[in-house]
């Protein structure tokens, strides 16, 4: 064999060493000769040695040597040596066992568990415990009339929201508002709030509700015009009462708040991530949620016992929304924001069994009067799909 | 050893398009897993493809690193954001009064957002930390780079001149561009020897002459064509708008290159190795656009399919059983998106990069590089873990 060189580098200077190269099959090593390596000669074990791996160049080969002490994490010496004549080359692909061998140093597969095991669970406290812990108290903490306040301009942007600019949803026929007085009045009686409540209903046709903090809520003409009987408004809007008095959407603003960007940081920018996002986001929300409705329904449930308001209707209405869920695309119970409406059913048919003298909540001319609550004015312009939070 | 080394760029199209096809696909599998993996081995490629003297680099990070180092900073910021941010917003909520009207409203609001700005000081610690670890983790010779440890000083830095180029209306900028650079390039080694910016920040206002043209053409256009209102002027003011936005665009590639030329060429090595950089705007430009119009193309034709195939399907679904069709669009989509992310890299980065690397010349006229020796490893603890959580840096 002619002589073949290869370029040196001891990993402790810059200076470049062109070494002459010898392969010994029978000891199994690489030489190494130049006058100014130290005895002017290195052998390599041709077991240990190791190329880089991922290169760009093909007509070169990148050789190290496996050293288990070594700081780099690929678990190699400092020294590099680039052969690039192409027979010994294949020589070297052919003799050397170990060339493209990933050396992990000892204990890697439990560094690796303890690190993935710790940041879970410290990801997990902090995403499930400590934030929802910190919304908690400072829903607690935040003084009712910036919290009114808050309510307000959360009422107004649904408004501009659902109905465009300065659209002004709030329906305002008198008979009907008296009547809404009058059910509000009824609910009150027996049950203390530390709110002052402000009820509204807006002018569209979505069967819907929802609370805002501070004592305001909203409910749609759609949820008036859909309500087979007083009773059935009366229960969607202890369910928005029982929301008010526990500030949840004062502590949910708060906790996604604190958890903005978070889930995002895990998945990352890879392609397909932010839908991971969006699933994982949705599924954590839900499960939120669906803690919080089943309070506000017990709530409910409560509140018009003391007010001798019969559940039975409560469990109709969740009948006829079950319906209209089962008309469109089904999703799974962990995705939902809401309880399975047939066990919210069930759960308002049971309590009514046990309840004792009831009436309807307000009578049948007062009834009337609600449902034309958004007459009079015009009533266009109101056909628009939106999707607002759904919060009935 | 020769007076003057030219940088070199070996790497080529196909082998790193599959390189990168096949670690995206990799990193979907594993829900982003192994996107710690997948760049480190595209880094490594990209490094191995850059040489000087014959002589390449080396990428020596790994994606193990990598993944430990993103786990301890998920757990620190989960922690920082949730606190700051929630804090941040309660003491918003405490601002609020009853809104008197629509502004007020809606500065309200506003308010609340700029809670995210909780977020920037960190962008900026990751970004110097993620090029620490990125020179750590490089070698030439034998030698690794390094920089030293100081990411919270320029990221306090950095918030004080971005103010300032705020607050300027970005006539600052060069200064910012300058100072941020320098303090980096100050700090940066190759073995035992120091690196230093030299040359003046006022240089770089120079560099922004294509932007105030662009500039000046944006604002005039319009304005002619409004007060005038006549026909043909005002066809003109139209033309002078859009020529003044694509020139404002080219523009600021220019004072990109004008910077990185300028930069790069008042660089200096342990006194004695200087540098030059002679990278061409109309090259980058012409790069870039032809690189966008194929990724395009490519990318269009295999959504249409996905499009035609989601046509089929509806059909399908009405008669049932389309759920095979549906699964067909969805890894249609996912291959379009794989394709463009690996074309992006290989048509308009790499290319870039080579220019780049190509127009830099190293001047050691004094053969001192040979006398450089080792410095000591930085293990580097997070291994810009931050970047990767707050996703500084991009694909590479």
């Amino acid at each position: 064999m002619n002589d073949v060189w290869g370029r040196f580098f001891d990993g402790e200077s810059g200076q470049r060493l062109d070494v002459e190269l010898a392969l010994d099959r029978g000891a199994e090593t690489l030489r190494l000769v130049h006058p100014d390596l130290p005895h002017g000669s290195q052998y390599w074990p041709l077991q240990a040695i190791r190329a880089l791996a991922d290169q760009a160049r093909t007509d070169q080969l990148i050789l190290s040597l496996y050293d288990d002490g070594a700081l780099d994490s690929a678990l190699i010496t400092t020294a590099r040596l680039t052969v690039d004549d192409a027979e010994l080359i294949t020589q070297l692909q052919q003799v050397c066992v170990n060339l493209k061998r990933k050396d992990l140093k000892r204990g890697t597969g439990r560094k690796v568990v303890t690190y993935t095991g710790g940041a879970i669970a410290a990801f997990a406290l902090m995403v499930f415990v400590l934030i929802p812990a910190m919304a908690n108290t400072l829903a607690a903490l935040i003084p009712l009339e910036r919290e009114v306040a808050y309510g307000k301009t959360v009422v107004n942007q649904m408004e501009r929201f659902l109905g465009g600019a300065n659209a002004g949803l709030a329906c305002s026929n008198p008979a009907g508002l008296a009547a809404l007085d009058r059910m509000e009045a009824r609910l009150l009686e027996a049950t203390d709030t530390d709110y002052d409540l402000n009820i509204a209903v807006f002018n569209h046709r979505m069967v819907n509700a929802f609370a805002a903090p501070g004592g305001q809520v909203v409910l749609m003409r759609g949820l008036i015009d859909k309500a087979g009987s007083p009773d059935e408004v009366a229960a969607v809007l202890a369910h928005e009462i029982g929301h008010v008095e526990s500030r949840d959407v004062t502590r949910n603003a708060l906790r996604v708040a604190g958890s903005a960007g978070i889930l995002s940081m895990v998945f990352g920018d890879f392609t397909g991530g932010s839908a991971a996002v969006i699933v994982v986001e949705q599924m954590l929300n839900a499960s939120y949620t669906r803690d919080a409705e089943t309070e506000a329904d017990a709530f409910a449930r409560e509140m018009l016992s003391a007010a001798g308001v019969s559940t039975a209707p409560m469990a109709d209405f969740f009948d006829s929304l079950g319906a209209l869920e089962r008309a469109g695309p089904k999703f799974p119970v962990y995705l939902s924001s809401h309880p399975e409406t047939t066990s919210r059913a069930d759960a308002a048919r049971e309590f009514a069994r046990d309840q004792r003298r009831t009436s309807q909540v307000i009578s049948d001319s007062d009834w009337k009067a609600l449902k034309t609550i958004c007459d009079k004015p015009e009533s266009a312009n109101t056909e628009k799909e939106a999707s607002a939070e759904d919060d009935t | 050893m020769n007076a003057q080394i030219q940088g070199q760029y070996h790497g080529q199209s196909k082998p790193l398009f599959s390189l990168y096809f096949k670690t995206a696909f990799l990193t979907l599998l594993t829900l982003g897993v192994y996107r710690f993996w997948a760049k480190t081995r595209i880094r490594k490629y990209i490094w191995s493809a850059t040489s000087g003297d014959g002589d390449s680099f080396e990428y020596t990070g790994t994606g193990l690193e990598k993944f430990l180092g993103f786990l301890v900073a998920i757990v620190v910021l989960a922690v920082y954001l949730g606190i700051v941010q929630m804090a941040l917003f309660y003491f918003g909520l405490n601002l609020f009064i009853v809104p008197e009207n629509t502004a007020q409203e809606l500065a309200q609001i506003g308010a609340i957002y700029l809670t995210f700005f909780a977020v920037l000081p960190l962008l900026l610690f990751a970004q110097y930390r993620a090029r620490r670890y990125q020179l750590a983790r490089t070698r030439w010779r034998g030698l690794r780079f390094g920089m030293d440890s100081e990411a919270w000083g320029f990221a306090f830095r950095a918030m004080g001149y971005y103010v300032l180029v705020i607050l300027t209306l970005g006539i600052l900028t060069p200064l910012a561009t300058f100072k941020l650079e320098k303090f980096m390039v100050d700090r940066t080694w190759y073995g035992d020897s120091k690196f230093v910016q030299q040359g003046r920040w006022q240089t770089l206002f120079k560099g922004m002459k294509h932007m105030l043209i662009g500039l000046v053409l944006l604002i005039a256009g319009p304005a002619i064509a409004f007060s005038v209102g006549s026909g043909g002027v005002a066809i003109l003011g139209m033309v002078a708008l859009v020529v003044g936005y694509i020139w404002f665009l080219i523009g600021a590639v220019y004072y990109r290159i004008y910077a990185l030329n300028y930069l790069m060429s008042n660089r200096v090595l342990d006194g004695k190795i200087e540098f030059s950089s002679e990278a061409q705007t109309s090259k980058v430009v012409s790069i870039a656009i032809i690189g966008t119009i194929v990724v395009m193309v490519v990318g269009g034709v295999i959504l249409g399919i996905a499009v035609g195939i989601g046509a089929a399907a509806g059909e399908a679904l009405v008669t049932g059983g389309g759920f095979g069709a549906l699964v067909a669009i969805a890894i249609l989509y996912v291959i379009a998106l794989l394709i463009i992310g690996g074309l992006s890299l290989v048509m308009i980065t790499q290319p870039i990069i080579e220019h780049v690397v190509t127009n830099v010349t190293v001047h050691d006229d004094e053969n001192h590089l040979n006398a450089i020796q080792q410095r000591a490893a930085d293990t580097g603890a997070d291994a810009e873990g931050f970047a990767d959580a707050l996703d500084v840096g991009g694909a590479l």
